[in-house]
């Protein structure tokens, strides 16, 4: 089957037409799946109030407009400044739990001395328990450490409780890397420390980003009970507290509400845009031949 | 980037470390909502200027949360020096001594609508001082009425005629007759005591006995019964704001909600009128059931005596009567006066929320008022669903809630 | 590896400042909260301990039911978001045109703020105005509106099935990264031994994903186990508690009825089970990896 064509894609990554349907029609069921409660969030983001509840169930609005887009600013005046906290709270949560994570995933992958064990089961503990419940403590704790009602009272604990997970995938990942590029290393008389730097760290890089990934999204959308304890001052406010501004005493104001969630998701959808293109796949290849 | 994430930087760790001298006095309020009524910020800043030295710092936190952090807050020993609280959890805060008492004096408690003062009375003396009250009426759809050959003019009355209206709009017209909210929300319990207080009925007595498993009680739990299978399909699945908003779309022949949803019908083209709830057969009088919320003073704040004062300024006649905007807050007025006769003549919907007041009775006080919503919801949602007879879920749930008192 | 003296100090210099971190921050919070369950903690200023008592209450009432109906309700969820993940990723893997769209149209379901995403899943579940209800009403599948959270069974699936559109956008970007992981020439070199797309998954695709299967499935069960905003959002806990949970039973008691101690042996319970199972997981696996490798 040594077809000479101008496809320069590795033969493996051809497929038959049929293959390319099938793949596309299962994607776009996944995406279904994903996306439909969007597509009805935007639909009621576009419907005027006195609408949002009518029966029969209409799929296309009426009276649709981007009204609520406007009015959303009008309703909660802050809101824009929420969605900076946000940003500005997991960008920081993410460089530190970094700052953390990489070096100790790498010990845990690399070696395997007495009592690591233990200290990786601990970790796994602190994911355990369930943020609402230790709410008390915690509040104390930040209160005699004299963070409250800053942006450290939101960064602190949701880095705590995001470095479990973020240490547990980082490992598994790193474990991957074949130990013969750390044997190479020291063969060419590398320390430990530059075998981690230079040589692990790059290979490592998909991996870490895309823990990088998925800290910065838990800390940008999950910040909820953190900020709304510790925090008092309305500037510092992150997102999720922000969205709930829309809940009046009687009622609530969907369409403004739907339509805040999606301005407010767009600036963590255009960081993973710039991001997964680090997704890139595989190990050098041929860096070490089996 | 790096310059600006510098700056962030240093920005927030002055933010961090700031701990100005204390020049004014501050009074913390946790104040429920989105925003700062402007009636109250007209106010705010009067007293302020008033009160040289004091300031009133706000903290505006979402009604879904509010509670909760007044509550956190004040068990964790940071309390705020008052907070607005449902007036149904005075007693809990009261008997684990987290606020002081704000008794008030003859004359203030005579010019209340009778009853709201008992809903923050508790051992002889009030504990809240309060701010926001609601009732609710029945609401029906004449439009429906007059599609299932009933007079649209002529709501019903009683409890029968509540039941029997209710069933001969779901054979006539197919839709519900009713809207009967029974998820696991507050609410569900709050309609049931709509039917419990408009047949005198009782929970817990004034001296604490629970009363619950009585005739009138077992009757309502009937009526409940009764009326379901008439009522909106999964009744379960459906709390006050989705029955109201099924009742806005013309789906439903009656519901029973607070005076909100007087505006929201307004900019329908449903023809709708509301009247006082329906009668049971022991009932006195029209009754409804009396929630108000108030500003509760937490101790040891440091400053209890001067927040007592500013609660009682801002809910002192004049501010709440411009508070609750002639009924355009949505709220139901705290005290008779010329304000309210104005916003009856101009809105006479009004009235059924009024009427009601007089032998109208208020969110039972436990001391776990929580566990004991929960046992009462279980009650509702067993006998709605068919899984247990009306005598024996009562039994069940009055034996259930002594320890919760 | 190198076993030394230097390599020993640099492999807990790493871990160092992570621990450091946890133990001041998490290891009070912890203590106090274990130290708690052995008390009646509650909004009272005084407190007493009362010994075993909590943990007593705990296994006296109807909670084995929640028990079971917990790790039912995380199993169910926590397979669905494995197989839809593993679905998904090696869908997303594969070179087709517009792939890199996909990947990022996959991210909404985790990004957006949970309790957004929950709200918009009570819509479609709603049976007067929901999509759901409605487009089965227009297809003529149903009589009449159908409140998907009225009853029991519905709800208990309804809710599941919310859990895991939440999960399994991080499982399948997870998951992604280690397929693309595997070095290409495996396959390559499967396919010239004429192997199917099939066999190559099955014989090289999913046993090199093994690990990342399964630390994700058991980070996955921690947070599955512990997960509360979705019911509580959508039925909290109920109707008639035929959706509650261990999670769900915990905060009704901590933070609801305000009995901080009851509370703070509840969670001690869930944490007591979840490390069970996980070093029961631990060893089986250690098994299955190492009858493997033989």
């Amino acid at each position: 089957m040594a077809i000479r064509s101008r496809d320069t894609r590795a033969m493996i990554d051809r497929y038959r037409p049929w293959e390319v349907v099938l793949i596309y029609l299962g994607i776009f069921a996944f995406l279904f799946f994903l996306l439909a409660p969007f597509i009805e969030g935007f639909l009621v983001s576009l419907k005027p109030l006195s609408q949002l509840f009518s029966s029969p169930y209409r799929f296309w609005p009426e009276n649709g407009s981007f009204e609520a887009y406007r009015t959303m600013w009008i309703s909660v005046p802050g809101f824009g400044r929420y969605i900076f906290n946000s940003f500005l709270i997991s960008t920081v949560a993410t460089c530190v739990v970094l700052i953390l994570v990489v070096p100790a995933a790498y010990a845990f992958a690399r070696f395997d001395y007495k009592g690591m064990g233990f200290v990786l089961a601990g970790f796994l503990a602190v994911s355990m328990f369930s943020g609402a419940v230790l709410l008390i403590p915690l509040f104390r704790l930040m209160r005699t450490l004299g963070l409250l009602n800053t942006y450290f009272a939101m960064i602190v604990p949701g880095v705590a409780f995001l470095i479990p997970s973020a240490i547990w995938l980082l490992r598994t990942y790193m474990m991957r890397i074949p130990t013969e590029l750390n044997e190479a290393a020291y063969m060419d008389g590398a320390s430990q420390f530059y075998t981690f730097r230079r040589v692990i760290l790059p290979i490592a890089r998909p991996g870490i980003v895309v823990v990088a990934i998925t800290t910065f999204i838990g800390a940008y959308a999950q910040q909820f009970i953190f900020a709304l304890t510790f925090n008092s001052k309305t500037e510092y406010m992150p997102l999720p507290v922000g969205l709930f501004a829309y809940f009046g005493k009687q009622d609530v104001i969907w369409n403004e509400l739907m339509a805040a969630s999606f301005v407010g998701i767009a600036p963590a959808l255009i960081i993973i845009f710039f991001l997964q293109r680090y997704l890139v796949g595989g190990l050098t290849a041929g860096a070490v031949k089996q | 980037m790096t310059t600006l994430f510098r700056k962030s930087l240093i920005v927030m760790a002055l933010a961090g470390t700031t701990a100005l001298p204390a020049m004014a006095e501050e009074i913390s309020w946790i104040y429920c909502g989105d925003k700062i009524d402007p009636v109250h910020e007209k106010y705010i800043k009067e007293w302020e200027a008033a009160n040289e030295g004091w300031t009133i710092a706000v903290e505006v936190v979402g009604w879904a949360q509010c509670q909760d952090k007044a509550t956190t807050l004040a068990a964790a020993g940071s309390p705020a020096a008052m907070a607005y609280v449902g007036s149904r959890t005075l007693k809990e805060f009261a008997l684990n001594d987290l606020i002081v008492e704000v008794p008030m004096t003859d004359e203030e408690k005579a010019a209340y609508y009778p009853n709201i003062v008992d809903t923050v009375t508790f051992e002889g003396t009030q504990w809240g001082v309060p701010i926001a009250f609601s009732t609710k009426a029945l609401y029906w759809n004449k439009d429906l009425f007059r599609e299932a050959g009933l007079d649209p003019e002529k709501p019903p009355t009683t409890w029968a005629e509540e039941i029997e209206y209710a069933k001969i709009i779901k054979e006539k017209t197919g839709k519900a007759g009713y809207g009967l909210p029974a998820k696991t929300f507050d609410n569900t319990m709050h309609q049931f005591l709509h039917w419990v207080y408009t047949n005198n009925g009782q929970i817990i007595d004034a001296d604490g006995n629970i009363v619950m498993d009585s005739p009138q009680v077992l009757a309502a739990l009937q009526a409940y019964k009764d009326i379901t299978p008439y009522s909106v399909e999964g009744a379960t699945a459906y709390e006050q704001n989705e029955i109201r908003a099924i009742f806005l779309d013309g789906s439903v022949g009656m519901i029973q909600a607070a005076v909100g949803a007087a505006y929201l019908l307004q900019d329908t083209d449903i023809d709708w009128g509301v009247t006082a709830l329906p009668l049971g057969p022991d009932a006195k009088g029209n009754g409804t059931l009396l929630i108000t919320d108030s500003l509760a003073i937490f101790k040891d704040s440091g400053v209890e005596e001067k927040a007592t004062e500013f609660a009682k300024f801002i809910t002192s006649p004049k501010v709440q009567e411009e508070y609750e905007g002639g009924g355009a807050a949505g709220l139901t007025p705290l005290r008779p006066g010329p304000a309210v006769d104005a916003m009856l003549a101009a809105n006479p919907f009004w009235q059924p929320f009024i009427d009601g007041i007089q032998f109208g009775g208020p969110e039972p006080l436990f001391t776990d008022y929580k566990g004991f919503q929960n046992v009462m919801i279980e009650m509702v949602q067993s006998v709605v669903t068919g899984a247990a007879e009306p005598q024996d879920a009562l039994t069940k749930a009055s034996a259930a809630i002594v320890e919760y008192k | 590896m190198i076993k030394s003296r230097s390599s020993l100090i640099f492999a807990w210099a790493l871990l160092v400042p992570a621990i450091l971190y946890i133990l001041v921050i998490v290891a009070w919070p912890l203590v106090e909260t274990v130290r708690l369950s052995f008390t009646d903690a509650s909004l009272r200023k005084v407190t007493n301990y009362v010994g075993w008592r909590n943990y007593e209450k705990i296994f006296n009432e109807t909670f084995l039911t929640v028990i079971t109906r917990t790790f039912t309700w995380t199993f169910f969820s926590v397979l669905l978001k494995m197989v839809i993940g593993t679905f998904g990723a090696v869908l997303l893997n594969a070179a087709v045109p517009g792939r890199h769209l996909f990947r990022i149209l996959t991210m909404p379901p985790w990004i957006v703020p949970m309790a957004i995403g929950i709200f918009m899943w009570g819509w479609m579940y709603n049976g007067q105005f929901g999509m759901i209800s409605g487009l089965l009403q227009r297809f003529g599948l149903v009589d009449g509106p159908v409140a998907f959270l009225a009853y029991g069974e519905t709800a208990y699936w309804a809710t599941i099935v919310t859990d895991v559109w939440i999960g399994v956008p991080l499982v399948t970007i997870y998951f992604l990264a280690a397929i693309q992981a595997i070095p290409k020439d495996l396959y390559e070199a499967a396919w010239t031994d004429g192997a199917s797309r099939w066999t190559r998954f099955r014989r090289i695709t999913l046993p090199l994903m093994a690990p990342a299967i399964i630390t994700m499935s058991m980070l996955s069960l921690i947070a599955t186990f512990n997960s509360f905003d979705i019911i509580w959002i959508l039925t909290q806990g109920g109707p008639s508690g035929q959706t509650t949970t261990m999670i769900i039973d915990t905060y009704q008691t901590a933070i609801g009825s305000k009995k901080y101690g009851e509370g703070a042996a509840r969670a001690v319970v869930i944490c007591i089970f979840l490390s069970i199972f996980c070093i029961a997981y631990f060893r089986v696996t250690r098994r299955l990896a190492a009858a493997e490798k033989a």
